[in-house]
């Protein structure tokens, strides 16, 4: 028998612990490569809104570089900027490279949900409770049987109605 | 002084009156809890997991034989078809002499996740349809669909034609690779498969991400501006307030549906080129043969006109008119009167002269 403590981690009520804390050590670790890549999209995200309202500011002070003086100036410069601005967001949120950057960024928080997901399951189980995948097989169960006895059931009252005439 | 600025009163009058607006607004205003969007009487009469088949109570007699079924989207709910009884679709519809049902799909909740194009084409619509038919003992029902609900009842449309008298589209969701809207961009780029195994449902949060990046300061800014400054205005607040409420109830997609969804008709673009399936069958759109009514908005910037329009050209119909109005998505079904009562004035009485021509 080993003298190491360590071993005592493979047997009895601690094996199950240990072998849990492992899996939540591992999750930790994939967490944190997955906060990489999530900050680089969501750097790319702030940049692209930043660069696109700094370009627009410079329109608006193109075609309304005066202060304005009454309330109609102040209407129309507003109407300006309200303009410029929806267009060239607009512009923005329809290319391209924010689609893809947008995409990457909510994959990226999916998998760290994804992550958090599986540490949870790990503590539920711990305690003998059903993990996210087990509720969804009965999820799936009661859709597929909820589905067949409406089938049947609108099956039936089509039967009743065709008999009736 | 030649040094001293001068600055228009009326400036300072509009700062102050715009303020004193801000201040005094709670008193103006009702509490979403107060505020009521189901304006025109009806009877829930059929209910089948978390849906509702709604039946409108006639106003002044039915007149027409063919009761007409609406099949609102998946995105909000069917309120603002009868938000206001001025705006009211549902109401309008009722006067013109139609039998109007609506259906009402709920709010799915994690358990519905499973939920897909199957279950709402040939379960929760069909059984609609049969329990019209059957209680007006009728073969044959109208059918309306509205923006994604339109995708939903063109699919019944095609499966189920020996069923629809006439089909009406309303901004159908169609051509995924002609839209030409931000949405459509965001759906292109999605993991769908991902985003469904990890959340379920598409949650709330997701679609109020989508709908803040739709022209963003005249909705997010210029909209709460108005509202301040017309707070004196009591049918302007009170129909605000309702649209505002309405904008605010978004139920979460069930993640199935959402899934094919995205994959079918924004990334593969199944729907128009006859290749996607419900369940195990195929959708073939020239099986829509009836006499069938497109309208679609030119200022469409949920689905735009070019995603709408080629189910008009696609269908196997012969009777088929296609109707274009100078609007936007909410405001081809419910404009306000800043927008000339457009939906009330020209494209509920061109689709209820077409309707009733043909019920």
């Amino acid at each position: 028998m080993s003298s190491k403590p360590q071993a005592l981690t493979s047997i009895g009520p601690m094996r199950a612990f240990a072998a849990n804390s492992k899996k939540i050590a591992v999750e930790l670790i994939e967490i944190n490569e997955n906060l990489l890549g999530f900050n680089q999209y969501i750097t790319e995200y702030y940049k692209q809104l930043s660069e696109t309202w700094g370009v627009a500011q410079k329109k608006v002070n193109q075609k309304a570089p005066k202060i304005p003086q009454d309330v109609e100036q102040i209407e129309a410069t507003k109407r300006i900027w309200i303009d410029i601005f929806d267009n060239d967001f607009t512009e923005l949120f329809d290319s391209k490279k924010f689609g893809e950057n947008y995409g990457n960024l909510v994959s990226k928080e999916l998998e760290l949900t994804k992550h958090w997901n599986n540490i949870t399951n790990v503590i539920l189980q711990s305690v003998n409770l059903p993990s996210k995948e087990e509720v969804d097989e009965v999820y799936k169960e009661i859709h597929s049987l909820k589905k067949r006895v409406s089938k049947l059931e609108l099956e039936l009252k089509k039967e009743k109605r065709k008999n009736a005439k | 002084m030649q040094n001293e600025s001068t600055i228009d009163p009326k400036i300072i009058e509009e700062v102050l009156k715009f303020s004193r607006n801000v201040i005094e607004a709670p008193k103006f205003v009702s509490a979403p809890d107060e505020i009521n969007l189901e304006v025109t009487p009806h009877k829930v009469v059929q209910q089948i997991d978390k849906t509702r088949l709604l039946h409108y109570k006639p106003i002044s007699g039915t007149k027409h034989k063919t009761p007409l079924l609406i099949s609102y989207a998946l995105i909000n709910r069917y309120h603002i078809l009868d938000i206001h009884p001025e705006k009211s679709w549902v109401r309008n519809l009722l006067e013109q002499g139609f039998e109007v049902y609506m259906l009402d799909w709920g709010t799915p909740t994690s358990m519905d996740k499973y939920l897909d194009f199957d279950d709402y084409v040939n379960g929760y619509l069909e059984s609609s349809v049969e329990y019209i038919k059957n209680q007006s003992s009728t073969e044959q029902i109208s059918l309306q669909g509205y923006c994604t609900g339109a995708t939903i009842a063109t699919a019944y449309t095609a499966l189920y034609p020996e069923n629809v008298k006439n089909y009406i589209a309303t901004a159908p969701v169609i051509d995924g690779w002609k839209d030409t809207t931000v949405i459509s961009n965001l759906a292109k780029h999605m993991d769908a498969d991902k985003m469904v195994e990890t959340i379920g449902n598409m949650p709330p949060e997701f679609m109020y991400y989508c709908f803040s990046v739709l022209k963003p300061f005249e909705q997010g800014i210029e909209k709460y501006v108005k509202f301040f400054k017309n707070i004196d205005d009591k049918k302007y607040v009170d129909n605000f307030l309702r649209v505002e409420k309405w904008l605010g109830d978004t139920p979460p997609i069930p993640g199935e549906l959402f899934k094919q969804w995205i994959k079918d008709i924004y990334q593969e673009n199944l729907l128009i080129q006859n290749k996607m399936y419900v369940g195990d069958e195929l959708i073939d759109l020239k099986k829509i043969d009836m006499p069938m009514f497109t309208q679609v908005a030119v200022g469409d910037h949920l689905v735009s006109p070019e995603c709408s329009m080629p189910l008009h050209y696609a269908v196997g119909s012969k009777d088929k008119t296609l109707k274009i109005y100078p609007t936007g998505h909410v405001g081809m079904i419910a404009s306000s009167l800043s927008q000339n009562s457009l939906s009330q004035k020209k494209v509920l009485p061109e689709m209820g002269a077409w309707l009733a021509e043909r019920s």
